[in-house]
């Protein structure tokens, strides 16, 4: 039986196409909508992750960087410091602002940094320097590639015009980019020169960052300690809360876009051979025998389909970046998980009515002239 | 005297209720011998195929019972039924009703194979069958690049797989020419004889009455009988002897007409030959029942 619902699947090519082709378009809808978010997440905690602090420190409650605003007294990284097990604290400011180079104009969290920063500078840098000095400023190198600007070029940051002395990678994503200038530079423009958003430590070989962390929130008042773990997870969940419900509803177009064709399928496939199962009922075939034909044509159509899916998403994953920098798929096993799910949701889905269709089928009929 | 395969008492079939009930079969009681070839003749809508599909145990009847090797086979239910269809009955199709993305091997091999023999099994029972059926060059072959005897064949073996008791036919040789056909029919009535199956032929055929061992005429859903029915020379058609129209005996053998024009043809075409000096009638007396 088994083997009947492959030949007949395959009999029709333009069928399985259209069912396959149905099938990998949805899953690719669901795959790749998950491997861009997939993408975003780890390029939005991209800083945090190699920023090289053991714990974050910011304003308390606050617990993030996206969308975020933290503020305090740059006099509290004396008492963090002071804290068993820490060994350098970083203070930097932050703010989400827009860098104007040329004509492009690209939304951009904007860091400051203090001379001889031991965390928190660009980790990768493809030309120039990390250090951004006085009225410097080191900018993403994709930013620049498409701005058409170079080191040496001036860009605009928080409405001041900096030079470009470095040029970084990993540093931007699809919505915006993170610019480097010194901590000087940021607070003079802030009117405050005593303040910092975030503190970025480092701890002794050894310790403990979750115990330092709570040490720190017991020791220094006003503040907020988390590990970069911690810190970075906040991060990825604000931003997937804030996609949560255009996830759902692309997730639903998909589902149902890959239902529809393979119910479509599967029940045009199970019509145009209704006279042949008619005459396998006659010929003594039970009909678990007949469902278990239709349950494996939509099983391997469906699986068709992961498989085609999977290789578009795959192929896509890996022509994006030759387009732009600012632009990749991450593809994540619960996404792999999700969509073989929903595959076997179409299968189970499409092979409803087909076996509805058989169970009412009269073997009579094949005595009966056509 | 052996025990008849199937016994068949006062069968009848009824469809429809009220003023709309059609009583498409009636009190039909009939035995099939073991290797016994029989064929249930009659015109389009007497019931024959409707008594097919219940012998064939597609159909329950209204009344009456069926007996398979002495088990009643009328009052199993419908999750019973395909097992004694599977394993005990076989079915050749006018229509050939093959698996089309099947090759010939897997048509008969899935049938096997749905009784429960392993794969490598079923191919075997099936490869053997197919040869013994002059198909053995063509295992591989779907059904549209068989022709319509090949195709039949390879029904044929798809319903002796299963080593059945009984082979049922339905009109078997419509699709094929005459040649063809003949030989089908010599088929079944050789496995027939040697592999004692029964086998029940339904068909408008006549020439099938030749390899038949017993031939039933059923109209209006009751058998009738046989003997009374002959075949007009000139038009081929089937004529009840008593009613004959016009009936002429020439050369010492009798003819039924259906019409006086059937008989007028008939005769202007013996005495043309005849007169061409080939045949001399030594005797004719000729009669007409219309006067």
């Amino acid at each position: 039986m088994t083997r009947l619902a492959i030949r007949n699947l395959f009999q029709s090519r333009a069928r399985l196409a259209i069912s396959v082709g149905g099938v990998a378009l949805a899953l690719m809808l669901i795959l790749a909508l998950d491997a861009v978010l997939g993408w975003i997440e780890r390029r939005v905690t991209a800083y945090i992750d190699a920023s090289g602090a053991d714990i974050w420190v910011s304003q308390e409650g606050v617990r993030n960087m996206h969308m975020a605003s933290s503020s305090f007294s740059s006099s509290l990284a004396t008492g963090v410091a002071r804290v068993v097990g820490v060994e350098s604290v970083t203070p930097i400011l932050y703010l989400t602002n827009v860098v104007e180079a040329g004509e492009e104009r690209t939304v951009a969290y904007v860091i400051g940094l203090p001379d001889g920063a031991l965390a928190g500078t660009p980790w990768i840098i493809r030309a120039g320097r990390a250090n951004p000095g006085r009225d410097g400023a080191v900018i993403d190198q994709g930013i620049a590639e498409e701005s058409g600007i170079g080191l040496g070029d001036t860009v605009e940051i928080l409405g001041e015009e900096f030079e470009v002395v470095g040029l970084s990678e990993g540093t931007a994503s699809l919505t915006n980019s993170i610019a480097f200038i010194s901590s000087r530079d940021f607070a003079s423009l802030l009117a405050n020169p005593r303040v910092a958003s975030y503190l970025l430590v480092r701890l002794e070989p050894g310790v403990s960052p979750e115990q330092t962390a709570r040490r720190i929130e017991a020791q220094v008042r006003g503040v907020t300690a988390q590990t970069r773990q911690e810190f970075a997870a906040q991060e990825r969940k604000v931003v997937r809360d804030m996609s949560t419900d255009l996830m759902a509803i692309m997730n639903l177009v998909g589902f149902l876009i890959g239902l529809a064709v393979m119910s479509l399928t599967v029940y045009t496939a199970t019509l145009g051979r209704r006279a042949e199962y008619g005459v396998l009922k006659a010929l003594g075939a039970r009909n678990r025998d007949l469902y278990l034909t239709v349950g494996v044509q939509a099983l391997v159509s469906v699986a068709l389909g992961l498989v085609v899916g999977l290789s578009f998403t795959l192929a896509l994953a890996q022509i994006m970046p030759r387009f732009s920098s600012n632009m990749g798929l991450e593809l994540r096993l619960q996404a792999l998980g999700k969509a073989g799910a929903a595959a076997l949701l179409f299968a189970g889905a499409a092979a409803l009515l087909p076996i509805r269709q058989i169970h009412a089928l009269d073997p009579a009929q094949v005595f009966r002239r056509r | 005297m052996t025990n008849p395969t199937l016994q068949v008492s006062e069968l009848t079939k009824r469809f429809g209720s009220g003023v709309t009930q059609v009583t498409a079969v009636r009190q039909v009681s009939l035995s099939i011998e073991p290797g016994e070839v029989v064929l249930i003749m009659g015109p389009s809508g007497s019931g024959k195929t409707t008594l097919l599909m219940m012998l064939g145990a597609l159909l329950k009847p209204s009344e009456g019972t069926i007996r398979l090797n002495g088990q009643v086979i009328s009052d199993l239910d419908e999750g019973q039924l395909p097992e004694v269809r599977l394993r005990q009955f076989g079915f050749i199709f006018q229509d050939f009703n093959l698996l089309s993305a099947l090759s010939a091997l897997e048509n008969v091999a899935l049938v096997a194979g749905m009784a429960g023999r392993k794969n490598g099994q079923a191919r075997q029972k099936a490869q053997e069958l197919l040869v013994q059926l002059g198909l053995g060059e063509r295992l591989g072959f779907l059904p549209e690049k068989l022709s319509g005897g090949e195709k039949q064949r390879v029904a044929i073996a798809r319903a002796l797989v299963n080593d059945p008791a009984i082979l049922f036919a339905d009109e078997p040789t419509a699709n094929l020419d005459s040649k063809i056909g003949h030989d089908i029919m010599r088929l079944l009535r050789s496995i027939a004889k040697e592999q004692c199956r029964s086998v029940i032929i339904v068909s408008h055929d006549l020439r099938i009455k030749d390899i038949a061992d017993r031939v039933l005429w059923l109209e209006d859903g009751e058998f009738k009988e046989m003997t009374t029915m002959v075949t007009d020379p000139v038009c081929g058609m089937s004529v009840e002897q008593e009613k004959a129209a016009a009936q002429l005996e020439w050369n010492g053998r009798q003819y039924y007409f259906c019409s006086r024009g059937c008989r007028a043809e008939f005769l202007e075409q013996q005495q043309a030959e005849a007169e061409a000096g080939s045949v001399h009638p030594k005797s004719m007396s000729e009669s007409d029942p219309a006067g």
